[in-house]
């Protein structure tokens, strides 16, 4: 009898913790938004401090730059200014933390791979609608209006868009000096790479004639779906949608399309371009180019193949690297879509209206953007014949280009390049000929319905698929089938069901044909 | 003459010896293969891979990491500075906790080690957890968070008061008493230097803790000055790969010249050298406390 009396209090004082801690972790919740101030009144006679968080590293110099910035800011806006940075490490987890803890901060990076649509769907940052004619006029004008128009989510503009034009499509690199060498065709679409895989694979058998690494969906499928199956984006959950016909869903996976991109892998696997151990490997794509490792990659962007060139240029100017980028192939460009790069205000922000002023600043003021963009001139960097040039070099300077991570605020008009850019602005304009908008990265997903099967799906997808992406399973047909009915006991029916669905209401929305 | 030792006696030593040899040698193989690769110039790993003798000899990742040696030494001072005043202080509540917590004569000792008991078993998790540390208590980017969230571990506090109270009788705590001692006397006086095995076995535990901690940097710290030093090597080493994952599809670019692979093994061997040359002094203590300390329980 005392036994049970005793465990019933027991069970009450646990109930009761319970309760208790339920009620206050209510109350962390509701507290966040008491701080909101979304009217666009700003007394600017209070002084204030605004948090302004960024992604990856800081510069060493900062410090530097922030006591500049901070100088300027007191006497225009009488508000100073606190950068901070995530790092890389956990970066996503921190990120998650840092919206949903409420804490005051007044300026966060947001971009697509940031889960911006994600995140403003789900009400973490604030609506900048009314607050862009009042605080940041100038601002408001500089974005063109079809940048704020497809930054929109449920209507209402969430993040201030980057308005810098570039492109991350694929392309093709490759030694051009091997090449030339043992006069092998010029990669323009799988055939020819394959030709070209080829003659490296015979002509210098120690060399990878293609650089991989672990992330075989994104080194292979990706670049494979943008250049033959011109899909809209990298598409998940085995979705099929193409460029030319965007409101057609159709089942990728499982289609005779998906079987003779399997087959590709396969052969490329026999031949021996892809490695047995490739799931292994951790070398970067780049890395194993420049080191002589390997003599192509199999999609990179213009960007990346530029540093790769200047790399080269240094360690071994005997080399020779070309680029054919996809586009050209497929026949159209899809330059970044504006929430590429952005920043936006949380909804826990004690001051937003100031910050967006302060952000207009960044954007529009030709001294304060040179200042972030690219440091102190004279002490971090120079312009020589209107070309920027680092002073000393990446160890010993403490603020390199863009060295703030500053990608979101990117000027057109005050922006400054390295000589060896003029490669990549010519690719650009190239691509600009052939330019069509990017249909897929304004699409919000939002899989709370089937959070479980995606999990169960992605397991699968490790599991099962992935080996046959990298050729690895001998029976191609059987592979794929045993892949097909694993995923469909992990729910890929009802994930595709919703999906196609959600998709389906946002071509509606956007107005897509 | 010494005693012949038998057959079986040999045959186990043979064979424990040989265990113990392959096991230090497993230890150790991993460590050269680091000394190695910081030797060893950045392409030749990337292209040859590891090996134990460099292919291709090069200082470049140490002379990479002298350019600015005040980063290093500096998360080495934050971590110096959190083991020795974490531990410090951790030990003076946890006595304090446990012995209190051993006493008879405290009434609501056993809602109180109920109180520390539950929280081993259920937690906010970390968003509560987070919100609690950041936005009610304001810790963040301070020292004190590096320090407070350590210092009372419930295990630790179950550990200290098990010891006190199987190693102490009562009876002592009453003569004491009746000699004229307070409670924090006893405490001092008594209790303080006849657990010292348990005060060393729980200081390892939780200086090792302080030591080899990098998540509250990670998640509460955003001054680079106030990296610890695990952190800011975690955070060295990961950055470059996580990034060059990342941006084939981001176009995300990074000029700033990121650590290569030799400089990330220089990094790690000066980071764990200095640990390393001191662990043979105070390898002794550690061992005593531990033995004490699985004896007890």
């Amino acid at each position: 009898m005392t036994f049970t009396k005793k465990r019933k209090q027991r069970m009450s004082i646990l109930i009761a913790a319970m309760v208790i801690m339920a009620l206050l972790a209510g109350c962390g919740g509701g507290s966040g938004n008491s701080a909101q101030k979304a009217s666009g009144e700003d007394d600017k006679s209070q002084k204030v401090q605004l948090q302004f968080y960024m992604l990856g590293d800081a510069p060493k110099d900062l410090p530097a730059v922030e006591a500049e910035i901070n100088k300027m800011a007191e006497k225009d806006l009488n508000a100073t200014v606190k950068f901070n940075y995530t790092t890389w490490t956990d970066w996503d987890q921190k990120y998650k933390l840092l919206l949903s803890s409420g804490q005051p901060i007044d300026l966060i990076f947001t971009a697509d791979w940031t889960q911006y649509q994600a995140y403003a769907k789900k009400g973490a940052f604030l609506p900048l609608d009314d607050l862009l004619p009042k605080a940041a006029p100038a601002l408001q004008k500089f974005v063109p209006q079809d940048m704020w128009d497809g930054v929109k989510i449920g209507g209402k503009i969430y993040t201030v868009p980057g308005t810098y034009k570039e492109y991350v499509t694929n392309g093709f690199v490759w030694r051009e000096d091997l090449r030339e060498k043992y006069n092998l065709p010029k990669p323009t679409d799988i055939k020819s790479y394959e030709a070209y895989m080829d003659g490296i694979r015979q002509h210098e058998p120690n060399m990878k004639p293609v650089s991989l690494n672990s992330d075989i969906k994104g080194n292979l499928h990706d670049r494979y779906s943008e250049l033959v199956t011109k899909s809209v984006g990298a598409l998940p959950y085995g979705i099929g949608i193409k460029y030319e016909k965007p409101t057609e869903v159709y089942k990728y996976w499982g289609s005779d399309e998906q079987k003779e991109e399997l087959n590709t892998y396969k052969r490329w696997a026999e031949k021996g371009f892809i490695p047995k151990n490739v799931l292994n490997v951790k070398d970067t794509l780049q890395d194993q180019v420049t080191s002589g490792k390997a003599a192509s990659i199999f999609g990179d962007n213009p960007t990346r193949f530029n540093d790769m060139v200047i790399k080269l240029k240094a360690s071994h100017p005997d080399w020779k690297l070309e680029y054919y980028p996809f586009p050209l192939t497929t026949g159209f460009a899809t330059p970044v879509h504006p929430i590429h790069n952005g920043f936006a205000i949380p909804k826990s922000s004690p001051n937003p209206a100031r910050a967006l002023a302060f952000y207009e600043k960044l954007v529009t003021d030709k001294r304060y953007n040179l200042l972030t963009q690219y440091g102190i001139e004279g002490k971090n960097y120079e312009v020589k014949d209107g070309y920027y040039q680092l002073i000393g070099n990446g160890s010993t300077n403490g603020f390199s280009r863009e060295g703030m991570n500053s990608w979101a605020w990117r000027n057109p008009e005050y922006m400054l390049f390295d000589s060896g850019f003029d490669r990549v602005k010519k690719i650009f304009a190239e691509l600009d000929k052939i330019q069509k908008p990017d249909l897929f990265t304004g699409f919000a997903e939002d899989y709370t319905t089937y959070q479980a099967e995606k999990a169960a799906l992605e397991q699968v997808e490790k599991q099962y698929l992935y080996p046959l992406e990298a050729g690895l399973i001998d029976n191609v047909d059987q592979g794929l089938q045993t892949f097909m009915q694993k995923a469909n006991q992990a729910g890929l029916e009802k994930i595709q069901t919703e999906y196609t669905k959600q998709w389906e209401a946002y071509v509606k929305e956007k107005g897509i044909k | 003459m010494a005693i012949k030792e038998d057959a079986y006696t040999r045959l186990f030593k043979i064979i424990s010896y040989a265990v113990i040899i392959i096991a230090s040698i497993a230890c150790l193989l991993p460590f050269l293969l680091i000394i190695s690769a910081s030797l060893t110039s950045n392409e030749s790993i990337i292209r040859d891979g590891y090996h134990f003798i460099p292919q291709q000899f090069s200082l470049e990742g140490y002379r990479t990491v002298f350019t600015f040696p005040e980063e290093v030494l500096r998360a080495y001072g934050v971590t110096i500075f959190t083991t020795v005043v974490g531990t410090t202080l951790g030990l003076f509540l946890m006595t304090m906790a446990g012995y209190v917590l051993a006493r008879k004569d405290f009434k609501y000792r056993n809602a109180f080690s109920f109180y520390i008991y539950f929280t081993t078993l259920f937690g906010g998790g970390l968003v509560p957890w987070y919100i609690m540390l950041t936005k009610y208590l304001g810790l963040l980017d301070t020292y004190t968070v590096l320090i407070f969230p350590g210092l009372m571990t419930p295990f630790l506090i179950i550990l200290m008061k098990n010891f006190i109270r199987s190693s102490m009788p009562e009876e002592l705590f009453e003569s004491a008493k009746i000699d004229g001692a307070g409670d924090f006397k006893i405490y001092y006086r008594i209790v303080l230097p006849l657990s010292t095995p348990g005060i060393a076995t729980v200081g390892l535990f939780l200086a090792l803790a302080y030591w080899n901690d990098w998540f509250s940097s990670s998640l509460f710290i955003n001054d680079p000055h106030k990296y610890q030093l695990q952190y800011y090597l975690y955070n060295v080493i990961n950055s470059m790969q996580f990034i060059a994952q990342m941006g084939a599809g981001t176009g995300v670019s990074l000029s700033n010249d990121m650590p290569t692979e030799s400089t990330k093994m220089a990094m790690a061997i000066v980071v764990t050298g200095p640990i390393l040359l001191l662990y043979p002094f105070i390898q002794r203590y550690f061992v005593k406390g531990l033995t004490i300390g699985a004896v007890k329980g």
